[in-house]
């Protein structure tokens, strides 16, 4: 019954460098999409994590107790509580040193920030080259199982005396999975990479409208003294 | 730990979207439904008509003409063979005319045999209708015409290009065992395709039956022309 393969015996039947391909594809696919729900987790955590602390810090809190409260827990702190506690630690050490001028103080306190930022930012973007990786190449891993296939199909058809459809046909066919593998994995990770671009570039933009504004806060602080 | 925590529900999820399309794919994979194409056979309506002899084999040491009675069996068979061909008509005309329509296809045969031979590989020929050799003179000649006629027939898928005005003429030539040695189309329909399957048809049926006996086989069977045409369409 020809027309009654099940697409698994067609994975099965598949020569070994198809199947490698195929297995290599099934890999790339499975960890890209662990990715993009690593990231979709990880970066809604961070969004949500940025609106709260903004709330907190707007809401006219003393920025001392504040930065005494992310002390408590200095392990989980991240996104603008990292940026804040950098910021905020640099100042008072700096302003705690004889002979500092309020201007280096707030050097110091823009440089520790722009270095907490850039941190942060390196964390939001983990993985999102390995997705960008497979977007861009599973197509041609699985073109190439394609070609391979194909070009086996047609050289054993050489052999055959009477050349039918039904004897190339299973051999395309299993081969073409291999494409549409490729296809399955690339789609998914070209959109999750998009996404969490734009989604990236939102709140590293948050980060630093976050900083520039702590920056002025304690301008202020530092030259009225 | 932070890492684990991290990352094993998404690997759950990912996991959990990968076993969903594989259970779709296992399930729902059902190539459409193929309805059973009903191939209506190819049986093609023949006619015996002529059973021509080689041209070049000179008679065998020419033994005594079979005892068996001549023109009695030959005119209800005939009759029976071909009942498209306006029957009576033809045949008597046939007889008449059978010995010069003998010299003239000869000639024009040999013309297109040395055509042919220029053309190396030129089908040609297409018609459902067999003409198997020369003077049906006896009956036991005509079973085995028969029976030839049948297993052709039975071997002959005609492309769907056939049409009714095709005519193909094969020669067919056996050795005494009944096998088929050689196949030559001597006249195209025209139709490539009309004319290999003609061919196929008879390479198909590999073998036939043939008289036992050496000069029946000898006068009827070394060598002899079918005729193939399609009658039964209705285009």
């Amino acid at each position: 019954m020809p027309q009654q393969i099940p697409i698994f015996d067609l994975i099965v039947n598949a020569s070994l460098l198809v199947q490698i391909v195929m297995a290599l594809l099934a890999a790339a696919s499975v960890i890209s999409w662990m990715m993009i729900f690593q990231r979709w987790f990880a970066l809604s955590r961070a969004h949500r994590q940025m609106e709260a602390f903004e709330d907190r810090f707007w809401s006219g809190v003393d920025l001392r107790e504040l930065y005494g409260e992310l002390q408590e827990d200095a392990d989980n702190l991240n996104g603008s509580e990292m940026i804040f506690a950098a910021g905020f630690r640099e100042y008072i050490r700096l302003s705690n040193q004889a002979g500092v001028d309020a201007d280096a103080v707030m050097q110091g306190v823009e440089r520790a920030m722009r270095v907490a930022r850039g941190r942060e930012e390196e964390t939001l973007e983990r993985h999102l080259g390995f997705l960008a990786t497979v977007g861009s190449t599973s197509p041609y891993v699985g073109l190439f199982g394609t070609v391979w296939g194909i070009m086996n199909s047609f050289r054993s058809l050489a052999n055959m005396s009477q050349a039918t459809l039904a004897s190339v046909a299973p051999g395309i066919s299993e081969a073409l999975i291999a494409t549409a593998m490729g296809l399955f994995a690339a789609i998914p990770a070209v959109i999750g990479y998009n996404r969490f671009t734009a989604r990236v570039d939102v709140l590293v933009k948050r980060y630093d409208t976050f900083a520039e504004e702590l920056t002025s806060i304690l301008y202020r602080a530092a030259h009225k003294t | 730990m932070h890492t684990l925590r991290d990352y094993s529900l998404p690997l759950l999820l990912a996991f959990g979207v990968h076993a969903a399309v594989a259970f779709t794919l296992s399930q729902g994979w059902k190539p459409p439904p193929m309805e059973p194409r009903v191939v209506a056979p190819n049986i093609v309506d023949a006619a015996l008509l002529v059973l021509e002899r080689p041209a070049p084999k000179p008679a065998p040491p020419a033994p005594p003409p079979p005892p068996a009675p001549k023109p009695q069996p030959e005119q209800p068979v005939a009759e029976v063979q071909k009942p498209k061909v306006d029957p009576l008509a033809e045949q008597r005309r046939e007889r008449e005319d059978a010995e010069r329509e003998r010299q003239r296809e000869e000639e024009a045969r040999k013309k297109r045999l040395e055509a042919l031979a220029e053309s190396a590989f030129e089908e040609e020929l297409a018609r459902e209708m067999m003409d198997l050799g020369e003077d049906t003179d006896d009956p036991a000649a005509l079973t085995y015409a028969d029976a030839i006629y049948r297993a052709v027939v039975a071997n002959w898928s005609r492309p769907p290009s056939a049409r009714n005005d095709m005519e193909a003429q094969l020669r067919v030539e056996l050795i005494p065992t009944g096998e088929v040695v050689s196949v030559t189309v001597i006249s195209s329909s025209g139709n490539n395709a009309f004319d290999r399957s003609a061919e196929a048809a008879v390479h198909k049926a590999r073998r036939f039956e043939v008289p036992p006996e050496t000069r029946l086989f000898e006068r009827h069977f070394r060598s002899f022309v079918l005729l193939f045409k399609p009658q039964d369409l209705l285009r």
